[in-house]
């Protein structure tokens, strides 16, 4: 699984975008971005007829977003973003304000314009760059993404933003190793002031050490998250996949359950389902499910959605393949991320049209992105198409990473058969 | 309402320029440059030079000259000025009009401490001084305890010791330069004084004649460049701009003082034939579409890449580069503030994303603003510099083909150089076929070119509003150099002394003596 899917309501690369940021007092209990909150509020006291003030209350309620992973906060970070822009039409920090906003709305294709017209207008901005990979990252458009994030490297070499990012493309691009040295060195530069950030990339690194089979040094990582920002909802994920790797599946579902509890969106419970069904609570889980696919239904044609896990949860759980189709072939036209195309490309299957799914994953897998539930899908799509070699090869890439225990047991038994 | 008079003035590309320069930018040549190369500043261009050269015997050759490292105090020890290791210097050439480098020529430099235990990387004096009769042991008396005066790379005293290699890249193919006997290319140091160092001879073993008629250098010089820096930045108060008398344009007097007098500059300079350069390789008339060249400079240093290469050791080889310069002009008098860094680190071949600013450039309406309209300009946009940063006549021959815009400083290399006795510090807009802006030499008088090229009205045909006598007149009064230049390769002077140099400061009488003779205040 990918950082990025996992963060749901605001990408998580959006992270550290102000960690140079007015650093908060020592020793205060408010979360950072709460802080920041109530900081931007005093300066609009002080001087309502600055736009400044509403800016940093909008960048503070959009951070809020992410901390508490509550949208509403997107709302009131709109709202003052308006008032800014109306002190100040045109204003450059207030333009990237509403880039960040649109980001954290997953409007991707409208921040994309939006940052693209401000790199023209100010090339040297590094954030604006960053911008540009997040929007790139989402919408399945690698290079342009790789070139923004190798300018952000270029030209402010060491920035965390930029190193952050830098870190998720080489994961996507095969490279957990290259991923977790510029994670790490991420991880050295932060402010330690910024609790929030140093949780959020310590659950990155904890990411990268389970995909790299070190599930303990992850666990430590996590554990150290979790003191620095309690109840991260990113760092409970984080955890309990790593207890899932562990095979404790009972504690898997309490974490999943934290989480939830911390950051209730669909995607979130299709997770927790997931995970009280392998734990054995059926009841609970089908209750899960069930509310899962309505809250996931009731957005499905918004920007920020639960299409994929829905996708899924049609094909695995529901066995609605044209449901499915219908859902994936919306958000394939969206965006063509990888996992978004593994979603469509599983979809397709599901519906008997595994050779346009073949030549789908195999798009996804060409990025370099070793994730593995696509080469699982990928497995099953060779099988049902009667290429056993091929099938062989991406099942025994997907059983090197940490797979489910359903899904690994579905693998080695292909793997054993040597056929579908 | 200032406040808000500013941000409404951003919504507008043209404007950004007008309000963004006088207070953020200069005009010199790139002393200061973008925001993130003036904090690397071993890396920071200063200057970049490009003509036929004009030495006896040498007029079948260009000149490549590249300055970095900015107002080098000459007597800023103990450690001086060594070239940066890490970083990879380059002059690039472009002989077929497309903005891409066809002729590398790459410096990579190593240093060596020879004296580890000294307190400053230079020592010497006479034929050395040894331990007197009362030297305290453990040292006994007689033993050699300040070097003899250096004057030569092999001197015990040169404690700093850096050696380069040359690479020219042409045609995919990396070739080294390379002295006959294998001997290793020495930078010559920073002129620490008289007692220490005769710095002259170490200047003149700093000259490498090689193979094939290439002459290399590379060492801490006189900056060759001149200025009223200090009246430039301060919003053009200089003591002389703008309007310079008739008298005042044609003497080689300094009128004003030039702020870079006495400091020294880090400077790397190859020499060689025109054949070697242009694309077909011949010495070609001023009238062939193939006599013109672009000639840039960068820096670069080693960088994280976002792929990882699969080979280790290669990783390692990735650049970034830092700066650029062609022009002396363009990143510093007309690329906004908000653009500096990403035109230093893109390649000219991508410049037309800075056509505004070149096309219709703030300077000329900051100068236009700042004498009530008494020196008027042109509209944009200004097709009167597509021959600076295009190639056109009078620079290309008619035919040329332009290419992209490009900020490469353009070289015809048919036009034969002009003998120093006859040349103009006002270039080609003195009536000097061999000057600035047709590639750049060491005298050129970069600075009152550049304003008079920007304001408008000189290049191509006057423009309507164009008064003779004003436009064509501004200068910042500082009309020569404060010291002598070589009048052979690699054409600079020698680098002021840490003992006795000397920065000219306004209201002194200035250097007078005028191009190509000692100038003794």
């Amino acid at each position: 699984v990918s950082p990025l899917r996992r963060g749901r309501r605001v990408a998580p690369a959006l992270a550290l975008l102000l960690v140079a940021a007015d650093a908060p007092e020592p020793g205060a209990v408010v979360s950072p971005a709460a802080r920041s909150v109530a900081a931007a509020q005093q300066a609009i006291e002080a001087r309502p007829d600055h736009a400044a003030g509403y800016n940093a209350l909008a960048m503070a309620y959009a951070r809020r977003a992410r901390e508490t992973s509550d949208t509403a906060f997107y709302a009131k970070a709109e709202q003052a973003v308006e008032q800014a822009s109306r002190r100040a039409p045109g204003d450059l920090e207030i333009e990237r304000t509403r880039v960040w906003i649109l980001l954290g709305r997953h409007e991707f294709a409208a921040a994309r314009e939006r940052a693209r017209a401000l790199q023209r207008r100010v090339p040297d901005d590094v954030l604006v760059y960053g911008y540009l990979v997040d929007a790139n990252v989402e919408l399945g458009s690698y290079a342009e993404a790789e070139e923004a994030a190798q300018w952000m490297l270029d030209l402010r070499p060491g920035n965390v933003p930029g190193l952050t990012r830098a870190a998720y493309l080489r994961e996507l691009f095969g490279d957990p190793d290259g991923a977790l040295e510029l994670m790490s060195q991420s991880y050295d530069r932060l402010q330690p002031a910024e609790v929030e950030d140093r949780a959020w990339v310590l659950t990155q690194i904890a990411h990268l050490l389970l995909v790299l089979g070190s599930p303990g040094d992850a666990e430590r990582a996590l554990e150290q998250a979790l003191s620095l920002h309690p109840d991260y909802h990113y760092a409970l994920a984080g955890l309990a996949r790593v207890r899932l790797a562990q095979r404790r599946l009972d504690e898997t579902a309490a974490l999943l359950r934290r989480r939830y509890d911390a950051a209730p969106h669909p995607e979130n419970l299709y997770d927790l389902a997931l995970a009280l069904e392998r734990a054995g609570a059926s009841e609970e889980a089908e209750r899960a499910y069930t509310r899962f696919e309505k809250e996931a239904s009731a957005e499905s044609e918004g920007a920020d959605n639960a299409n994929r896990e829905l996708v899924f949860y049609y094909v695995d759980r529901a066995r609605r393949p044209e449901d499915a189709l219908r859902v994936a072939e919306r958000e394939r036209q969206r965006r063509q991320d990888v996992f978004t195309r593994d979603a469509y490309a599983w979809a397709l299957h599901a519906n008997g049209r595994s050779e346009a799914a073949r030549s789908e994953i195999q798009q996804a897998l060409a990025v370099g992105v070793r994730d593995p539930l696509l080469f699982y899908h990928a497995g099953m799509i060779a099988s049902g198409l009667g290429d056993l070699p091929a099938a062989r090869s991406h099942f025994e890439k997907a059983l090197a990473l940490p797979l489910p225990p359903e899904v690994e047991a579905r693998a080695r038994e292909h793997l054993a058969r040597g056929g579908p | 309402m200032r406040s808000r008079r500013s941000l409404a003035v951003v919504l507008v590309p043209g404007l950004v320029l007008s309000v963004g320069i006088p207070f953020r930018s200069g005009w010199a040549a790139n002393h200061r440059e973008a925001p993130i190369t003036a904090l690397d500043h071993k890396a920071d261009i200063t200057d970049v030079y490009a003509f036929r050269s004009y030495g006896a015997g040498d007029s079948t050759k260009v000149t490549l000259i590249l300055c970095v490292d900015p107002l080098l105090e000459p007597g800023n020890g103990p450690n001086w000025f060594p070239f940066d290791p890490d970083i990879l210097y380059e002059i690039k050439v472009d002989n077929d009009n497309d903005a891409l480098a066809d002729v590398v020529f790459q410096f990579r430099f190593q240093t060596e401490q020879r004296l580890p235990g000294l307190f400053q990387v230079y020592a010497g004096t006479g034929t050395g001084v040894s331990a007197p009769s009362n030297s305290p042991p453990p040292i006994a008396p007689g033993t050699l305890i300040v070097p003899p005066l250096i004057n030569d790379f092999d001197d015990l005293g040169l404690g700093q010791r850096q050696r380069y290699r040359v690479t020219m890249v042409k045609g995919g193919v990396a070739a080294p330069l390379a002295n006959a006997n294998g001997a290793p290319f020495f930078a010559v140091p920073a002129n620490v004084g008289p007692r220490t160092m005769d710095y002259t001879a170490l200047f003149n073993a700093g000259i490498y004649p090689l193979a094939n008629d290439i002459s290399v250098f590379a060492g801490t010089t006189d900056d060759a460049f001149w200025i009223d820096l200090g009246g430039a930045f301060d919003t053009f108060n200089t003591s002389k701009l703008p309007v310079l008398s008739p008298a005042e344009d044609a003497v080689l007097v300094n009128l004003a003082s030039d702020s870079v007098s006495g400091y020294a500059v880090n400077a790397i300079a190859i020499e060689v034939p025109i054949t070697l350069l242009t694309r077909t390789g011949n010495i070609e008339p001023p009238s062939s579409t193939a006599a013109t060249i672009g000639v840039w400079a960068t820096t670069s240093r080693p960088r994280t890449t976002v792929r990882r290469s699969p080979l280790p050791a290669a990783s390692s080889g990735a650049f970034r580069q830092v700066q650029r310069m062609g022009n002396p002009l363009i990143n510093e008098l007309l690329v906004g503030t908000g653009s500096k860094d990403r035109f230093s680190m893109d390649q000219p071949a991508n410049d037309a994303q800075f056509a505004s600013y070149f096309l219709d450039p703030g300077l000329a309406r900051v100068v236009n603003a700042l004498t009530g309209g008494a020196v008027a300009i042109p509209s944009p946009p200004r097709l009167d510099l597509l021959p600076v940063v295009t190639y056109g006549p009078p620079i290309a021959a008619t035919g040329t083909p332009t290419g992209p815009i490009a900020d490469l400083l353009r070289l015809n290399t048919g036009v034969a150089p002009t003998p120093p006795a006859s040349a103009s510090r006002l270039g080609l807009l003195g009536g000097d076929p061999a000057g600035f802006p047709n590639g750049r030499r060491v005298f050129d008088d970069v600075t009152d070119v550049a304003l008079r090229l920007v304001v408008g009205g000189v290049l191509a045909a006057p423009f309507p509003g164009f008064t003779p006598g004003i436009g064509d007149r501004l200068g910042d009064g500082v009309n020569v150099n404060d010291t002598a230049y070589r009048t052979d390769f690699p054409y600079l002077g020698d680098a002021p002394s840490g003992r006795s140099r000397r920065h000219i400061d306004p209201g002194e009488p200035g250097c007078t003596a005028g191009f190509g003779a000692a100038c003794l205040p």
